[in-house]
């Protein structure tokens, strides 16, 4: 982790330099004695979703001088005792004039906090719930929500699996299925069969599958084992497993895989410095920065001009790893070919220039309805309610069957 | 090895089981224990071989004294008890129960003690394979196991408990030879016994043991007469016993089977008259237990008809029989009769059939206060069963037996008891005789058998080898019996 | 009773709780806090306002729904291990009534409570049949019993109940809000979940005191073979004792579902299955202490989940602490049982488990 520390480091003096600079509209206020609240739904160290919201949330303290207060493991397995509404009102009760509620599962709870304590300020990561031309508009004044469009990043990794694999087959180890996580499979797979038809000039069909396990990491009675997952996905003739959980067990037992001389690789998810497990055979990753939307949300609260809206953040393409500015970023891995890097670079650079726009019809759903008519391009309201997997993919949707 | 004790006090709650018991026995003595049933002999017995506790006394080996707080501390000096059932584990091999108390958590060699049982063996002529399991050996061989295992683990003090009751008469006799064999190499033999005759075959001196203190001590030989009277407190006198004129039949039972793992009984024919005693004599394990199982509903019958007052029994279950006025009390008075945990108020509410909710305890006390009067209980409506004695946790089931029952059936009834509380059972068992119930009993003390029953049936490996008038018959023709002899 | 009984009856309780505190403190001195403070911390934390008392007595109602159910099954002489699944199947069945059933708040909570009552004793009595039929041990037909609840619970969220294209284990779509146990004014406090858990413990404490039902209970708990030849059914008895007991711990996963969640989780025991145990064999098995010992479980749980905010220490400091309380506890009865057999004499062995309750009521 001691790289990591370094570039934070660094990156707080980008930071401070950046200020200097007087650049961008997240301009750090002086807020000493500011507190802020954090809920995680798992533990802060958990080397991915939680940890990069804890991060965040770190970045905005140093940054500000505000005070950060954490309570992690908010989920009925861990904590019982109290639903997220308890936790909202202990935070606030600490003085929290702020509340991050950090995971989807986080919905009823922080919907009952926002309507029980309309004048503080909240944000509900990864929702919907201000979003005027969403479905789920709830009208609260003081709920917010931040998003990152992942689903490049998503593109991205699946990128890097097609133009890696050997066997055509790549397996994607699911969380629970809803529209997020559905519109991210889709991603990936789109991204994967980009590169394998396009710069592989593969004609055969990629094998893209996906095994849901019922959450966002393990739970041991509740969920699928993600490790028994992954190497049914290997024992199958999948080479290359692509992580959309928490947690990093499908380059963990990849990379045993690869110890034992299997030529197979992965692609990690949620956490800049998930590769450090199994870096040999890591393709690269895909990770949400939360840091500089949660900077610029603690800013209005201390300005007093906070406004309760619904954040859908674009990555910086100029540069993926520049923790100031991207809301998501990618760092490729030691896995990933010279070849491979190179045309990856230039997926990236097509994503990024608008030249390459993949959720562009013909598109279907997995049951042969029509997502995308032939020459249509997706609206924002298309892929955020992304109701099934696409035609093509191996694995359940939530709507389907 | 000689050893002392010295006014050794051992009470259970109330009850003096050892009540400042002196006795000395030199090395090399074949020393007799005799005492009725019950009177503390075993309980003096497990005490000296660190079981039990002594509450006050002073116990010296060789002179000096020691504080035996198990087992383990007796056997270390030299003391080994053999139990009236040896304490072997029957699945386990004659060697592992061989090898299984050895002290020491350094590995055993096995190699070795199986040569050393085979020293031992040969030395008093067993004859062990040290392979087979042991619920293949007679009580007889188990106890030669017993007696190997404790000298292999330097016993010089042996103690036998009742050690003839499952064994056979060739078994006896070198089971005496073995212990004559052993004392003249200078260890101490404690032979506890109820039997007078094996007593004065075997033992040098004995103390005669009456409610938990000695009575008197004396060489042998020495007249019967006067043992028995120790024993007693006064001669018995059997065979005198008030005629009650017995009624139609109330219990007919015909060509009974039933069986459990150890004992099979087939084609079991009775007839028990109103007021009519019957005494079920016999070895444990010959079959007595199951056919009171069979009687009371406890366990199926798997042939024949059982009818009691006129009812036809056999499809019903044990509930049935209770409801027919059939009520079986089995000898293990905590264990199949009373709770344990349970006050006498509590006893007596469960035992009363009814079938209110509520229970009104204060007139509940109230009874159980009368109850316990009428019955001469020696405890309060708040002690718990556990705290009484034997006598009195026999006084209290019979106190809560159903009133005007047609058929009682006993185990044991005066097991343990005292000679006031045994005396009084059988009072209380004419008592219901005279109503006219029908009353069958199994126990094993033959006097008890001789003295209160009409007719014995004398039972042998599960069938009735004879059926004898109690009023003709004699502690003598019975013992016979019950070895298997059916005429001397 | 005279001031000496007292104090002979009660040391051992205390000494388990004095024992237990200096441990406690050992190990938060050790986890570098100060331990009034941090005991400060879970008192303030469960006590300290209206709406915090409230949070623990939410966690005190099926606490004591559940360790009331274990008494009456104790008192039989079984260990009810499956009462989690019990909570679990309880809860389901109230969200089938929270879910499908409309109509004014009173009717929907009214059945809802019903139908936990019914699912708990029905899982229970599964349990029983098992028990007294198949003649598999209570603890593991009740362990089974509980992995079949749970995955039913998860199979229900992930499956036929759950939320509109989303199939996530935490849980299902929010039951409407005439199907929320009613609260006191704004707090999280139901009245409802407190009337049912004292009016449980009301009534387990005179079914095993005052009826005849509850001595024959006693009595087959205490030793069934003389039970039975007292002419009671003990099978019945044993199957009735099953299905009240599992019914109480329904009832606690009733409160869970509509009461505290607000949804079916997968996870909606919360654990208080397990934690009723400690309570009820705590409280020596007598239902007058219930209430008391699980209201200082739910405090410490409530309580210690402000440490990690306030003293940064680990949430799990409370599960530590609870863990101390019962360890302390069941050795001080140990010591107490070993002692009572060396003043009868008896070479000492090892204690007897505390199956048995001692006395109840």
């Amino acid at each position: 982790m001691s790289t990591t520390k370094v570039s934070r480091v660094l990156l707080v003096f980008v930071a401070f330099a950046l200020i200097a600079a007087a650049c961008g509209d997240s301009e750090p206020v002086d807020a000493e004695g500011f507190k802020f609240g954090m809920i995680l739904v798992g533990p802060q160290n958990d080397h991915g979703w939680s940890q990069a919201h804890y991060e965040a949330g770190q970045y905005v303290a140093e940054l500000t001088g505000a005070e950060m207060i954490v309570q992690d493991k908010v989920n009925p397995s861990d904590l019982p005792e109290k639903t997220v509404d308890q936790v909202a009102a202990d935070l606030i009760a600490l003085g929290a004039e702020l509340v991050f509620a950090t995971s989807d599962d986080m919905k009823d709870g922080i919907l009952l906090a926002a309507e029980q304590n309309p004048d503080v300020p909240m944000i509900w990561s990864s929702g919907d719930s201000a979003w005027e031309d969403g479905k789920a508009f709830a009208g609260l004044d003081n709920l917010g929500n931040v998003m990152g469009k992942m689903e490049f990043g998503k593109m991205i990794a699946g990128c890097a699996a097609g133009l890696t694999t050997q066997t055509g087959s790549i397996g994607y180890v699911g969380p629970l299925t809803n529209d997020e996580t559905q519109r991210l499979v889709n991603s990936a797979y789109l991204g994967a069969k980009y590169c394998w038809e396009t710069y592989r000039e593969e004609t055969t069909p990629l094998d893209f599958a996906v095994t849901w396990i019922g959450f966002w990491f393990n739970i041991p009675g509740f969920t699928l084992d993600p490790t028994q997952v992954s190497n049914e996905f290997l024992d199958s003739g999948a080479d290359v497993l692509i992580s959309g959980i928490d947690t990093t067990e499908a380059l963990v037992e990849a990379g045993k895989r690869a110890s034992e001389g299997e030529a197979v690789w992965s692609v990690p998810y949620d956490f800049e410095g998930a590769c450090a497990e199994a870096p040999d055979i890591c393709l690269g990753t895909p990770y949400f920065n939360w840091g500089p939307a949660y900077l610029e949300i603690v800013n209005s609260v201390v300005n007093g001009d906070f406004k309760a809206e619904w954040q859908w953040n674009g990555p910086d393409w100029d540069n993926l790893t520049d923790n100031t500015k991207t809301a998501l970023g990618w760092v490729s891995g030691d896995g990933l070919s010279a070849d491979a890097s190179a045309d990856l670079d230039d997926f990236i650079a097509g994503l990024g220039s608008g030249d390459i726009n993949l959720f562009t019809g013909p598109l279907n759903y997995q049951d042969g309805s029509v997502y995308l008519a032939d020459g249509e391009e997706a609206t924002d309201f298309q892929i955020w309610y992304t109701e099934q997997l696409l035609e093509g993919i191996t694995g359940e949707s939530a709507s389907g069957g | 090895m000689g050893f002392e004790l010295r006014e050794i006090h051992k009470h259970f709650g109330a009850v003096r089981a050892n009540d400042g018991v002196n006795l000395s026995v030199a090395s090399g003595e074949l020393h007799g224990l005799l005492g009725e049933n019950g009177a503390g002999k075993s309980t003096l017995m497990k005490v000296l071989s660190g079981f039990h506790q002594k509450t006050s006394g002073e116990i010296l080996v060789e002179g000096e004294p020691v504080e035996l707080r198990t087992p383990a501390d007796a056997m270390q000096h030299g003391i080994g008890m053999l139990h009236q059932d040896p304490l072997v584990f029957l699945p386990f091999t004659v060697l592992d129960n061989f090898i299984i108390g050895s002290p020491g958590p350094e590995r055993v060699n096995r190699r070795e003690a199986a040569r050393e049982l085979a020293t031992l063996a040969e030395r008093f002529g067993f004859n062990f394979d040290p392979d087979t399991p042991t619920r293949r050996l007679t009580v007889g061989e188990r106890q030669q196991l017993e007696i190997l295992r404790l000298l292999w683990l330097g016993a010089r003090v042996l103690i036998l408990d009742e050690p003839t009751t499952g064994i056979s008469a060739p078994q006896r006799i070198k089971l005496f030879a073995t212990l004559r064999e052993l004392a003249a190499d200078g260890m101490s033999v404690v032979f506890v016994s109820h039997k007078l005759e094996e007593v004065e075959e075997l033992c040098e001196r004995v103390t005669i043991i009456r409610a938990g203190a000695v009575v008197g001590e004396r060489d042998l030989p020495c007249p019967a007469a006067e043992l028995v009277e120790l024993m007693f407190g006064g001669e018995v006198e059997v065979g005198e016993r008030p005629i009650v004129g017995l009624g139609p039949p109330r219990l007919v039972v015909s060509g009974l089977g039933v069986q459990d793992r150890l004992a099979s009984v087939e084609d079991f024919d009775l007839e028990v008259a109103e007021g009519e005693v019957i005494g079920l004599a016999g070895l444990e394990g010959s079959g007595q237990r199951i056919v009171l199982d069979a009687l009371s509903g406890l366990r199926r019958a798997q042939t024949g008809t059982i009818q009691a007052g006129g009812r036809d029994l056999t499809k019903t279950g044990y509930r049935g029989y209770l409801a027919a006025g059939v009520q079986f009390l089995p000898a293990g008075r905590l264990e199949e009769g009373l709770v344990a945990g349970l006050t006498l108020t509590e006893h007596f509410v469960l035992a009363a059939r009814s079938d209110s909710f509520r229970i009104d305890w204060d007139s509940a006390r109230e009874e159980a206060g009368r109850d316990i009067v009428d019955h001469f209980i020696k405890g309060t409506p708040e002690s718990t069963a556990e705290s009484l004695s034997g006598g009195n946790q026999q006084r209290l089931l019979l106190a809560m037996l159903q009133d005007n029952l047609s058929v009682l059936l006993m185990e044991h009834p005066t097991r343990g008891l005292d000679i006031e509380s045994a005396a009084w059972v059988w009072e209380q068992l004419l008592l219901r005789r005279e109503d006219g119930t029908a009353i069958v009993f199994a126990s094993a003390d033959l006097d008890e058998l001789l003295e209160y029953s009409d007719r014995i049936l004398v039972f042998f490996n599960g069938s009735v080898l004879a059926e004898v008038n109690a009023r003709t018959s004699s502690v003598d023709e019975l013992g016979h019996l019950i070895g298997g002899k059916v005429s001397r | 009773m005279n001031f000496a009984d007292l104090w002979k009856r009660s040391r051992t309780g205390v000494f388990a709780v004095a024992m237990a505190l200096v441990v406690g403190i050992l190990l938060l001195l050790v986890a570098g806090a100060n331990p009034f403070e941090a005991l400060g911390v879970i008192i303030d934390g469960s006590l300290g306002s209206t709406a915090r008392f409230g949070d623990t007595l939410m966690v005190w109602a099926p606490l004591v729904l559940a360790a009331a159910g274990l008494l009456i099954t104790f008192a039989a002489g079984l260990w009810n291990i499956g009462v989690e699944g019990q909570i679990v199947f309880g809860a389901i069945a109230a969200s089938l009534v929270a879910r499908e059933v409309s109509g004014p708040t009173w009717l929907i909570v009214t059945l809802a409570l019903l139908a936990g009552f019914a699912g708990g004793g029905f899982w229970a009595f599964l349990a029983g049949l098992l028990r007294t039929y198949g003649k598999v041990n209570e603890i593991f037909g009740g362990l089974g019993l509980f992995f079949v609840a749970q995955a039913l619970a998860v199979y229900l969220v992930l499956g036929p109940w759950k939320r509109p294209g989303v199939a996530s284990t935490s849980g299902t779509e929010p039951f409407p809000r005439e199907s929320w146990l009613p609260t006191l004014g704004s707090t999280r406090l139901s009245w409802v979940a407190v009337l049912v858990a004292v009016i449980a413990v009301l009534v387990v404490f005179y079914l095993l005191r005052g009826t005849r039902f509850g001595l024959r209970l006693k009595a087959v708990g205490k030793n069934m073979r003389s039970a039975f030849l007292l002419g009671i059914p003990t099978g019945r008895y044993m199957l009735a004792a099953f299905a009240l007991g599992g019914g109480l711990a329904g009832l606690a996963g009733a409160v869970q579902a509509t009461g505290f969640h607000h949804k079916l989780v997968p996870s909606i025991s919360g654990g208080y299955g397990f934690l009723a145990i400690l309570v009820a064999m705590l409280a020596g098995y007598a239902a007058r202490w219930i209430a008391p010992i699980a209201f200082v479980f739910a405090m410490l749980a409530v309580g210690s989940t402000l440490l990690p905010l306030k003293l940064g220490l680990d949430s799990s400091v409370g599960g530590v602490l609870q863990g101390v309380l019962v360890l302390f506890t069941i050795l001080a009865q140990g010591w107490q049982a070993r002692r009572q057999n060396r003043s009868d004499g008896v070479a000492a062995g090892p204690p007897e488990p505390p199956i048995v309750p001692g006395e109840v009521g």
